[in-house]
């Protein structure tokens, strides 16, 4: 409570850069899935701990080291994922409110699933060693492995832009997601693009998760806390990869700052009345495309 | 003509619920079993609200759990403090517990049971009001509204948590004794709470199925339908979907309150995401165009799950979500749309072809 002198502010925005970059990791495999498919895929959240547990049986049982962990999990949730869209998303798609029921079946189901499998106790990922220490420069004192998560995070933005602004396969992808008949009528197989940006959104969504399985316990209910966040960071941001960059550094920021003044559960409550009022002014988000009626 | 649009069919339908669900009390002598049907009292006033949001008003609440949470905290404030005394006691004792020496002024009007039951029911309506109002007029809509209506919610919930002094954290409140109404204690356990309940439910079930048939009624259908043709006709499309989304509020304080007479406990549980989603299966599956077949959902699926869930919790769910899945893709319109076409190949088994569209017709006129 109380004063926040030069110091503290300097250590919250440094805080809050890596609280950014945690929501964004979250959200990027979200923004991604809502911005082009047009799901509100409510089972992201899960797919973020499917990604815990697989890195969790990966290490555990196969030895496979942590930084490996990371690229495998998103191969596990991406074929997931994959089997998913293919199986049910991709019946729904002119139904935008039943794709969010639908997928809210689908995570209760890998809910219940993990936990009849794995059981509701923790599971803990090992980490290098090098990885559990801190940092300290100045004043500043940060957990290394933040500092991993926040590079990863870079590394997963800058490798999503490169991908959708740089390579054939993002052109068709930018094309369907403008308008969808006029790409197919080009030759695109929109079926195709949204099966595979489905796919890459929850392997997105895996990479967070075998990063959340060290900053938290692994758990069948871990994926619910980041969920809520994730969409608030795509709705601000209006559902593109810049809006979704934006919004997660200034919601990151934003919340840290609000914490060191107040607390942790306050800055939160004080966030979402922002959020929704700054819906009210500019309800399409930060950066949203002109939008289309289709 | 489908029986299933026919309005006397439906009328009489629901009679024969109401008669059923009145006569409980006349064949069941457990009193805690009465109390546990009274609770599912609690759980059809729940399905009837998203029922009246989503399934006429197309606006999908994921946050229902706000009026409900925040009513059933006004009613054990007002429970709590009938037992407390203004001279001698005035302090419930978790406040002790947590060195608070003064009754917070947020708590000073539940010294009245009157202004107490009557904030439990106006502020959530008037919170539903304020929300609703901001987001229908930004023309927040459809999927967005959902995630924001769950935003609050989850930001209600860690309010309520951290504001342990005020609300007993985690523990939640559990007001000693039963709520006292005109000197006499209504006793949960006995049927006269049962039939209290089991009123609103008919009381209120017979308002909004009025309601459907009216006017303003159609008006709502139509801008499930189409908002955008109804504010090209001139209409305030806002003003309407914060009209049936504050309705549906205030079903669900009704709710909060009841409930809360019936356990004598309230802690953030009631506002956990999970059970306000848990609210939309029911109409989802039950059928969330009809009334009456998203209270029978909540019925069948809490019954379910206290019966057959116990034992085996986590296969339990797994089924519902799978269940809830198929129901989506495959029957959108739940249980009841399920009936509805089986009644309708009954009907067109014996009718002329022409007369389709005038099915239609009565379809969207009526459920």
């Amino acid at each position: 409570m109380g004063s926040l002198d030069l110091n503290s502010l300097i250590n919250a925005l440094v805080l809050g850069l890596s609280i950014a970059s945690i929501w964004l990791l979250a959200a990027i495999g979200l923004t991604i899935i809502y911005g082009v498919v047009g799901v509100i895929n409510m089972a992201h959240g899960e797919f973020i701990m499917l990604g815990a547990y697989s890195s969790y049986l990966l290490q555990s049982y196969f030895g496979l080291p942590f930084l490996l962990c990371i690229p495998a999990s998103f191969v596990v949730v991406a074929a997931i994922g994959l089997v998913i869209e293919r199986g049910l998303i991709r019946y729904l798609y002119n139904r935008p409110l039943d794709t969010l029921l639908a997928t809210w079946g689908v995570s209760i189901v890998l809910m219940q699933a993990v936990r009849l499998i794995f059981g509701s106790d923790p599971k803990y990922l090992a980490v290098p060693a090098l990885f559990s220490s801190n940092l300290q420069i100045g004043f500043i004192n940060l957990s290394v492995f933040r500092i991993v998560v926040m590079a990863v995070t870079a590394l997963v933005v800058a490798g999503t832009w490169f991908l959708f602004y740089r390579t054939r396969f993002g052109m068709q992808v930018r094309a369907v997601t403008q308008n969808k008949e006029m790409a197919a009528s080009f030759g695109i197989n929109a079926s195709r693009v949204y099966m595979l940006t489905f796919a890459l959104g929850a392997g997105l969504a895996g990479v967070a998760g075998s990063l959340f399985g060290v900053l938290n316990i692994v758990l069948p209910t871990m994926g619910t806390a980041y969920v809520v966040q994730a969409f608030l960071v795509v709705v601000t941001g209006g559902g593109t990869l810049l809006g979704s960059v934006f919004a997660g550094g200034l919601t990151g920021e934003l919340q840290s700052i609000f914490a060191a003044v107040t607390n942790d559960t306050f800055a939160r409550f004080l966030l979402f009345l922002l959020i929704v009022v700054f819906l009210w002014f500019r309800p399409q988000g930060l950066f949203a495309p002109r939008s289309v009626r289709r | 003509m489908n029986l299933y649009h026919n309005k006397l069919a439906q009328w009489a339908a629901y009679g024969v619920f109401f008669a059923i669900i009145a006569a409980v009390p006349l064949f069941v002598s457990d009193s805690f079993l009465l109390n546990q049907l009274g609770t599912y009292g609690v759980y059809g006033l729940l399905a009837l609200s998203i029922s009246l949001c989503w399934g006429f008003g197309g606006i999908l609440n994921l946050g229902q759990g706000i009026a409900f949470g925040l009513a059933a905290y006004g009613m054990a404030m007002t429970m709590q403090m009938q037992t407390q005394d203004p001279e001698s006691n005035p302090i419930p004792p978790f406040m002790l517990n947590n060195s608070l020496e003064q009754l917070p002024a947020l708590w000073e009007p539940f010294w009245s049971t009157g202004l107490g039951i009557t904030l439990a029911l106006v502020v959530p309506t008037l919170f539903y009001v304020i929300f609703g109002n901001l987001m229908f007029r930004a023309r927040v809509s459809g999927p967005f509204f959902a995630i924001m209506s769950l935003a609050m919610l989850s930001a209600l919930f860690t309010i309520i948590l951290d504001m342990q002094p005020y609300t007993n954290g985690a523990n939640g409140i559990t007001p000693p004794q039963p709520l006292t109404i005109l000197g006499t204690p209504l006793d949960p356990y006995g049927p006269a709470t049962y039939w209290l309940v089991c009123g609103l439910l008919i009381a209120l079930t017979v308002g909004a199925k009025l309601l459907t048939q009216s006017k303003f009624g159609l008006l709502v259908q139509a801008v499930r339908g189409d908002a955008e043709r109804v504010r090209f006709l001139g209409y305030n499309v806002a003003a309407y979907e914060t009209a049936i989304y504050a309705l549906s509020g205030f079903i669900a304080a009704v709710a909060g309150c009841c409930w809360v007479i019936l356990v004598q406990y309230v802690s953030p549980a009631q506002l956990d995401v999970s059970f306000s989603v848990t609210m939309v299966i029911w109409a989802g599956i039950g059928g969330r165009l009809s009334l009456l077949g998203s209270m029978l959902g909540a019925f069948i699926i809490q019954g379910g799950q206290s019966y057959l869930g116990d034992a085996l919790l986590s296969t339990w769910l797994l089924g519902l979500g799978a269940f809830f899945i198929i129901v989506v893709r495959f029957l959108p319109k739940g249980l009841a749309g399920l009936l509805e076409m089986g009644l309708g190949a009954l009907s067109s088994g014996r009718r002329p072809k022409q007369l389709e569209p005038a099915d239609r017709a009565n379809a969207m006129a009526g459920e």
